[in-house]
């Protein structure tokens, strides 16, 4: 006797489970925009290296006489893969299937994702479309019995993961509940705006409690959460947002235990770009491209934007320098002239997070006014979230490179700079306690409206002070490392990144503090 | 029609079009002052101004419509 009968189920059964929700289902899917799980599964990972895990978990359907007639597959996908060569963990709802709704085996595969990726130490990409439980429970047949007492935190492994291993997520369709959840404890994190809405309830549920009539597109559309920060980008399409997190990898080390690789790189260590020298205006009401000296600073076409919707006046990205990876932030004096603002903190924090996370060092271009003011950025309870930012800064024990490139202000600018940071200036550099424009019409009020032409008073006071602010007493003083050339920053940051990397190895395994979301 | 919102709060500082007024894409059309700083606003594409619904000194906020483009 072999076990040829079982062997043949086995295989009906996997041939049954590749069919997901039937024709009609993945018609739909498709005459929709979108991919199946099993096929964005296989976008974003290289041919054929994907290992499947569990199968074999879900409900099979037999006849009166006990034959097997059907099999409905967890409608969670879970496995192992390879990007770029490098393994990762990889899992998605199946909509086919209960349009996402955690069946009971899918719901155990599901929140196994993350107890895999920290078990073999490895990155997790989780393609999200579905929602979370129903009233109905897991199995459909009325509610589901909660585990016993001793049941493992659910939400444990999922914050494990964000200490352990890099963590990317995509909304390629409606994502609700759980998974939106899941979603946003994430490192990165990007919508389709084609086809993708997150909510923390639908618009039934909504109606129903809020008495509130929208569209899933007006509730959780990409218009509402790349500008709110819930997820860090929007892609046009699921292909577009594979593409990302490929990219998020690719700058990534495998786990905390690890350094990011380092690339061989083209671009020149010394290339000294000629624009940087005129790049910020000498009136100092003028804005300039931030991005532009990004770009001629870090190592050509490098700069990966996290978050360019949101928090605007911060601009963070990963990048390399010299072909290693580094962590990018910069103010954008174009929106709200750079200030820090309640969500451009937030930003910058997670940012700062996780860079000490993953060892990443921090190169920091500063043009810092300090933190927005006004009532709404009372109303946002902006001191809080910013001083979040300067302490986070502060606990951080990576190596940091600050480029002082404009102003640097206030509570807010010490966010910009590293415990025993490396610090250079430029000399459109100005620095203090708070912008003269500002600190002068308040600190010298009375002086100001005693003369016989206050405005040419306030104007007078204002140079006088604007000149004690420039960077050369400060370098004087040996409070910057070095007062610098601005087309001399690439060679100076990479010489600097070459001086810390006896420093990297010993900064490995478990931070201080992770991320949260 | 093009449609130029603000990004941000602030106040206008210069308005250098008027309705009627031919523009050539990346023409600047007004610049906003935000916290001391000058935010030019510029024309996303050629065409004739159709509406200015903003004035020097107005006190404005983010997603106001400030200026509209035809043609």
């Amino acid at each position: 006797m072999s076990w040829e009968v079982e062997t043949e189920e086995i295989q009906r059964r996997r041939e049954l489970a590749l069919g997901q929700g039937g024709a009609d289902a993945i018609a739909k899917q498709h005459s929709q925009n979108r991919l199946t799980v099993r096929e964005r599964i296989e976008h974003l990972l290289d041919p054929d290296s994907f290992e499947e895990v569990g199968p074999a978990a879900g409900a099979p359907h037999h006849d009166a006489d006990g034959n097997l007639v059907g099999f409905d597959p967890a409608n969670f996908v879970l496995g192992f893969g390879k990007v770029a060569g490098r393994r990762i963990v990889v899992g998605g709802e199946d909509f086919t299937l209960r349009g996402g709704s955690p069946s009971p085996a899918g719901l155990r595969k599901s929140v196994y994702a993350e107890e895999l990726a920290v078990q073999y130490r490895l990155p997790l990409v989780r393609l999200h479309e579905g929602s979370g439980g129903s009233v109905g429970g897991t199995g459909g047949k009325g509610a589901s019995l909660p585990g016993p007492v001793n049941t493992p935190a659910r939400f444990r492994s999922v914050a494990r993961a964000l200490a352990t291993v890099p963590v990317a997520s995509a909304a390629l369709g409606a994502v609700a509940g759980l998974p939106a959840g899941r979603l946003v404890a994430s490192h990165f994190s990007v919508m389709s705006k084609r086809t993708a809405q997150i909510l923390t309830a639908g618009p039934a549920v909504v109606e129903r409690a809020m008495g509130e009539k929208k569209t899933k597109d007006e509730l959780g559309g990409w218009r509402v959460h790349t500008k709110n920060g819930t997820v860090d980008n929007g892609a046009e399409d699921e292909a577009a947002c594979i593409a990302e997190i490929r990219r998020f990898l690719a700058y990534m080390p495998g786990n905390i235990y690890e350094l990011a690789p380092v690339q061989s790189c083209s671009d020149p260590a010394d290339r000294c770009d000629q624009n940087l020298l005129e790049v910020v205006p000498r009136n100092r009401r003028q804005a300039f491209e931030m991005r532009s000296i990004i770009a001629s600073v870090l190592d050509t076409d490098s700069f990966f934007e996290m978050g360019r919707g949101y928090g605007r006046s911060q601009i963070t990205g990963l990048a390399r320098l010299n072909g290693q990876t580094v962590g990018v932030w910069a103010n954008d004096c174009k929106f709200l002239a750079g200030s820090m603002t309640a969500d451009g903190a937030q930003k910058a924090r997670r940012f700062m997070e996780l860079c000490e996370t993953f060892s990443l060092p921090i190169v920091s271009l500063v043009d810092e006014p300090g933190f927005m003011i006004g009532s709404q950025a009372e109303r946002e309870a902006t001191i809080r979230h910013g001083a979040a930012a300067v302490l986070t800064a502060a606990m951080t024990t990576v190596p940091w490179a600050s480029v002082m490139i404009r102003r640097s202000f206030g509570v807010a600018q010490a966010a910009h700079y590293g415990p025993e940071g490396y610090v250079l200036a430029w000399p459109s550099a100005e620095s203090g306690p708070l912008p003269v424009e500002g600190g002068v019409a308040v600190a010298f009020r009375r002086e100001i409206e005693a003369a016989p032409d206050p405005d040419a008073r306030r104007r007078e006071l204002e140079e006088q002070l604007a000149a004690k602010q420039s960077p050369f007493p400060r370098a004087e003083a040996l409070g910057v490392h070095d007062l610098i050339d601005p087309r001399q920053t690439r060679p100076e940051l990479c010489r600097w990144l070459d001086r810390v990397q006896p420093l990297l190895p010993s900064l490995l395994g478990p931070s201080g503090f992770s991320v949260r979301p | 029609m093009t449609r130029v919102e603000l990004e941000t709060g602030g106040s206008v500082w210069k308005l250098l079009v008027r309705a009627g007024d031919p523009v050539e894409q990346g023409d600047t059309l007004f610049i906003l002052e935000v916290m001391k700083m000058e935010v030019p606003y510029v024309a996303p594409r050629s065409g004739q101004v159709a509406a200015v619904h903003i004035a020097e000194g107005d006190a404005v906020e983010e997603d106001q419509l400030a200026i509209e483009i035809s043609g």
